[in-house]
């Protein structure tokens, strides 16, 4: 009841804000007055009597702040009037403030735009039920790596598994959307799956149905599911769509529903159906070595760990390489996490350049601390000065740290509008599917990292000097000229310490940023076996539907071919399938006439390209023997095919290689049929199919006019810049049939540049955070270099009048700063050979140890730090005997 | 400390009436013999919690010397208040009292 009272009344104080500091100090007067009065009455001088009462009184600040602690609420009040002292403090310095809060928003800005990555790629949770025990498996052979799964594969997997719940089968397809309002013909993606798939990972259609089980079967009804993304764009977010039909390659589906807006692929999905509509009259359903472009999903059984359904699934596959050894001989299968098939090839990156930021915001945060140090030594009397008057050490502390919270609030506030321009700059900068579909920006967790950040920071440069200021011996510091040896040498030192330690960071991060500078150069270098300048690319799909004979398909590219060439500005042009680095590609086994015949997995097994005539020279590829494909390579003309030089090596060594036969698939001796044999007529160059980083494989062209093809890109080779031929090329398209699609536009230069993004972005990044961090080291060590020439003015001229030469001087200072700088390179040389060790998964053919990057780094951070100090030194040198022996 | 010095300012107040925190601390430093001789500071933030716990009252009056002082006066709460703390006070004393005579043969 009492304390209850008491606490209303300390709740009124403070929110009415009550004046009873007058009543105190009013009432603090008059009973000091009446002491004296009665001092005096006992016979003492004024002067004794006075200082009598005082003393008998006590500490007036203490008892005022024992007061001050009953009347209110003690906590919140003394934190008001930090924050008003500290703002005050701030304001009176606004050069350290603005430095400060602007090294410390850069540093927070950094952190905060790289963990909205960290966070959207690699710790959002994803929109699925139970996703930790999801399961992508994909089959795997040694000749290419990761493969599609083959559907019959997948039947087997699921009928014999047991630490899987369910499995599904996702189909990558592509549709032709045209016909009744659709204003421009388009190519959109889908996804053929299994019917439990959407209640397998817990999403439920937005609107309409889920798929039925019926409905994995061939033969079942045209229906889909519409994305979220495609139904509002196409549809106007007509609730009404459900029942109503939509035209893709020309056939009539049914729209049963629409997927929820958060659903997340990790490719875009614009359409989802019943894997029944796929398997329809497709020969993939049914052939056992036919592997599309797919994957499984399963769920784990409830307890069912990783490694126990890894182990069974590698047993159902070796038994089934046994059983079906044409199709299945040499592939076993993989399983991952669904975390990782959306974390992707970014996980290092977004890793190593999180590590960097962490350092820049260290150095940032090591850069304040030696400013609120030098601060701190500014204003050494001030605080001796209220410890006199009997504020507590702690206090202090609490005051300064204040203070430290306050900049890194304004700091973070800063940073938080430089992560927003940041995040959406790289977001720019980064081709959208690397991504996978993460959504990036600055939501809850980012904030509150980023509040963490603020916290932290506020700590790591506010803690150290708030202690030492809190520790000044008192005595020494109300003394005349306020200065000590032994106190200001701790400083030093500890300023020192920090210098050290921002340069030997700053060094691993110039490490990093040099060995992505080397590694992307020798990248960007890699001949792609091409020339990608001024080549325009798309793709067209001829649907079945429409062309479903080859004479069809042929005469549609005849004519397009004839129409682009016609244009003006055209150079040459081309039809060919699977260009490299757009990820496309088609593979198939084939049989060298003559070879000794492998088991079935081991077949040499090369990428495919079917090409028309002018393809080798649109691309720029070079033709190192015999010839390229004529109009004469026809229908009824022997069959011809190109290899690449690496095939011809392997295949046919120290051979000549022209007139050398092959035939697709695995030569069967027991056939009755004669092997169609097709004879190699030349040799081209490598290309970089699956990227510049990666080795080139085995590669075989044919001609288009022997292998019609319905699925084809035109490359064209113009005059001026090519993407301003697009509108005329679709006008061409448009002639031959103006319900043809044209999609994945691109001049060949954005291709390889997509490539090399990833790294490239890496390395403006890392340069950038290097860069910031040898800027803020350098300001470091000029801080600590300068701040000590000004202590040290006097010692100077004390030399220099003993005769002691300028060049002394500069040798005097320059050495100080030479051992800071040479102590952090040492110590970051160290530090960098271990970290850049965790970033090699990002280098080309550099060694992440490369001697002649850390040699160079290190000159260049030396040369900066002796740069730094030669300031200050200069200031030394020319200091003038007389003016600094006056000085104290 | 602080509950002593809050008992001995209620007493002081309950015998001597209305007092200012001058004439308190006098009272208390001669009746204790040198409690509050030195630090008489510390007084004014118990005042101030005995009046925010409604244990006394404050008002503006004249001093000797004839300038303002605040005077400190006992509500009926505190008169209370005192009164039972004056009891436990005196329960404890004597509990304390007579272990402090107990010899060893009064147990044996």
């Amino acid at each position: 009841m009492r304390s209850l009272r008491r606490f209303l009344a300390r709740l009124t104080n403070f929110v009415a804000r009550r004046p009873k500091d007058e009543r105190l100090d009013e009432e603090i007067a008059e009973h000091i007055a009446l002491q004296i009065a009665e001092n005096l009455r006992a016979g003492l001088p004024p002067a004794e009597a006075r200082r009598q009462a005082v003393l008998k009184f006590g500490a007036v600040e203490a008892i005022k702040e024992d007061y001050r602690a009953e009347r209110g609420l003690l906590f919140i009040e003394s934190l008001l009037q930090d924050l008003r002292y500290g703002l005050r403090a701030l304001r009176k310095s606004p050069g350290f403030t603005a430095i400060a809060v602007l090294t410390l928003a850069l540093g927070m800005g950094a952190n905060t735009a790289i963990f909205s990555f960290v966070y959207g790629v690699l710790l959002a949770p994803l929109p699925y039920h139970d996703a930790s025990r999801l399961v992508v498996l994909n089959e795997t052979t040694p000749r290419v790596g990761n493969v599609s799964v083959s559907y019959l594969n997948f039947l087997d997997w699921r009928a014999q598994s047991s630490s899987f719940s369910q499995m599904a089968y996702v189909e990558k397809m592509g549709f032709n959307l045209a016909g009744a309002g659709v204003s421009q013909p388009e190519n959109i993606s889908g996804d053929s799956v299994s019917p439990n798939f959407l209640s397998m990972i817990g999403v439920r259609p937005f609107l309409g149905r889920d798929f039925q089980p019926a409905e994995s079967q061939p033969g079942t009804q045209r229906v889909l599911l519409l994305s979220y993304q495609l139904w509002q764009s196409h549809f106007g977010a007509d609730r009404n769509v459900v029942g109503r039909s939509i035209t893709l390659d020309g056939n009539d589906f049914v729209i049963i529903g629409v997927l929820s807006p958060d659903y997340r692929s990790v490719e875009k999905t614009d359409v989802m159906l019943p894997i029944g509509v796929w398997a329809t009259n497709n020969p993939s359903a049914t052939e056992r070595s036919e592997r599309g472009d797919s994957t499984v999903v399963g769920q784990l059984a409830l307890g069912a760990p990783l490694a126990q359904a890894r182990a069974e699934m590698e047993g159902i596959a070796a038994r089934l390489a046994k059983e079906y050894p044409a199709a299945n001989d040499d592939f076993s299968v993989r399983l991952r996490p669904i975390r990782d098939a959306f974390v992707g090839d970014l996980q290092t990156e977004i890793l190593v350049l999180f590590a960097a930021v962490m350092f820049v915001l260290l150095i940032a945060s090591a850069n304040v601390a030696n400013l609120f140090l030098v601060r701190g030594a500014a204003r050494s009397k001030e605080i001796a000065l209220r410890i006199a008057f009997g504020a507590s050490r702690l206090r202090i502390i609490r005051q300064l740290l204040t203070e430290s919270f306050v900049l890194a609030f304004l700091g973070g506030a800063l940073g938080l509008a430089l992560a927003f321009a940041g995040i959406r700059l790289m977001m720019r900068l980064i081709p959208q599917d690397t991504l996978m579909g993460a959504s990036i920006g600055l939501n809850g967790a980012v904030l509150l990292f980023t509040a963490g950040v603020v916290v932290l920071a506020a700590f790591v440069f506010g803690m150290a000097p708030a202690v030492h200021s809190a520790k000044w011996d008192l005595q020494a510091e109300l003394k005349e000229g306020g200065r000590t040896a032994s106190v200001g040498a701790a400083q030093n030192r500890l300023r020192g310490m920090l210098a050290v330690a921002e340069i030997s960071l700053a060094l691993v991060l110039l490490a990093g940023a040099g060995l992505m500078v080397k590694s992307l150069y020798r990248l960007i270098k890699v001949n792609p076996g091409f020339q990608p300048d001024r080549v325009l690319t798309m793709e067209m799909y001829l649907s079945s539907q429409r062309y479903s004979k080859d004479p069809a398909v042929l005469n549609f590219w005849r004519q397009v071919l004839d129409g682009v060439r016609a244009l003006p500005g055209v150079e040459s042009a081309a039809l060919g399938n699977h260009i490299p680095l757009t990820g496309d590609h088609g593979r198939t086994d084939i049989t060298i006439e003559g070879m000794a015949l492998p088991k079935p997995g081991n077949l040499p097994h090369p990428d495919v390209h079917t090409v028309s005539p002018d393809y080798v020279r649109t691309l720029g590829m070079v033709l190192q023997r015999g010839r390229t494909f004529t109009d004469a390579d026809n229908e009824t003309a022997p069959l011809v095919a190109m290899v690449n030089d690496k095939l011809a090596r392997q295949y046919w060594p120290n051979e000549d290689p022209i007139g050398k036969r092959f035939m697709w698939g695995r030569f069967d001796p027991a056939s009755k049929d004669a092997p169609k044999w097709i004879t190699v007529v030349g040799v081209v160059d490598d290309t970089k199919m699956y990227g510049l980083a990666n080795p080139s494989r085995l590669e075989v062209y044919d001609p288009l006019r022997q292998t019609a093809n319905n699925d084809m890109e035109l490359v064209v080779k113009s005059r001026i810049d090519p993407s301003a031929l697009t509108s005329e090329i679709r006008s061409v398209v448009a002639a031959v049939d103006k319900d043809q699609p044209i999609f994945a536009i691109a001049t060949m230069n954005k291709i390889v540049s997509d490539d090399v993004a990833a790294p490239r972005l890496t390395l403006v990044l890392l340069g950038l955070f290097s860069a910031l961090a040898v800027i803020l080291a350098a300001i470091g060590i000029y801080g600590v270099i300068s701040y000590s020439v000004a202590q040290r003015t006097h010692e100077i001229g004390v030399r220099m009048t003993l005769g002691a030469q300028p060049r002394d001087v500069l040798r005097m200072v320059l050495g100080q700063g030479g051992k800071i700088a040479l102590a952090g390179i040492g110590i970051g040389i160290v530090a960098a050979l271990g970290l850049t060790r965790l970033m090699s998964g990002l280098l080309f053919s550099v060694r992440a140890g490369d001697p002649a990057t850390f040699v160079a780094v290190a000159g260049l951070l030396g040369l900066v730090a002796l740069f730094a100090c030669y300031i200050p030194a200069r200031r030394a040198m020319r200091v003038d005997p007389m003016v600094a022996l006056r000085y104290e | 400390m602080q509950g002593t010095l809050a008992l001995m300012i209620l007493k002081t107040l309950d015998v001597l009436g209305p007092l200012h925190g001058y004439g308190i601390a006098r009272r208390i430093e001669q009746i204790s013999q040198g409690v509050l001789a030195v630090n008489q500071g510390t007084l004014y933030p118990v005042l101030l919690k005995l009046e925010q716990e409604g244990a006394i009252a404050s008002e503006w009056g004249a001093s000797e010397n004839n300038r303002r002082a605040r005077f400190y006066r006992l509500t009926k709460d505190g008169r209370k208040q005192m009164q039972a703390e004056t009891r436990d006070w005196e329960q404890t004393a004597a509990i304390i009292g007579r272990f402090f005579e107990v010899k060893a043969e009064d147990l044996a």
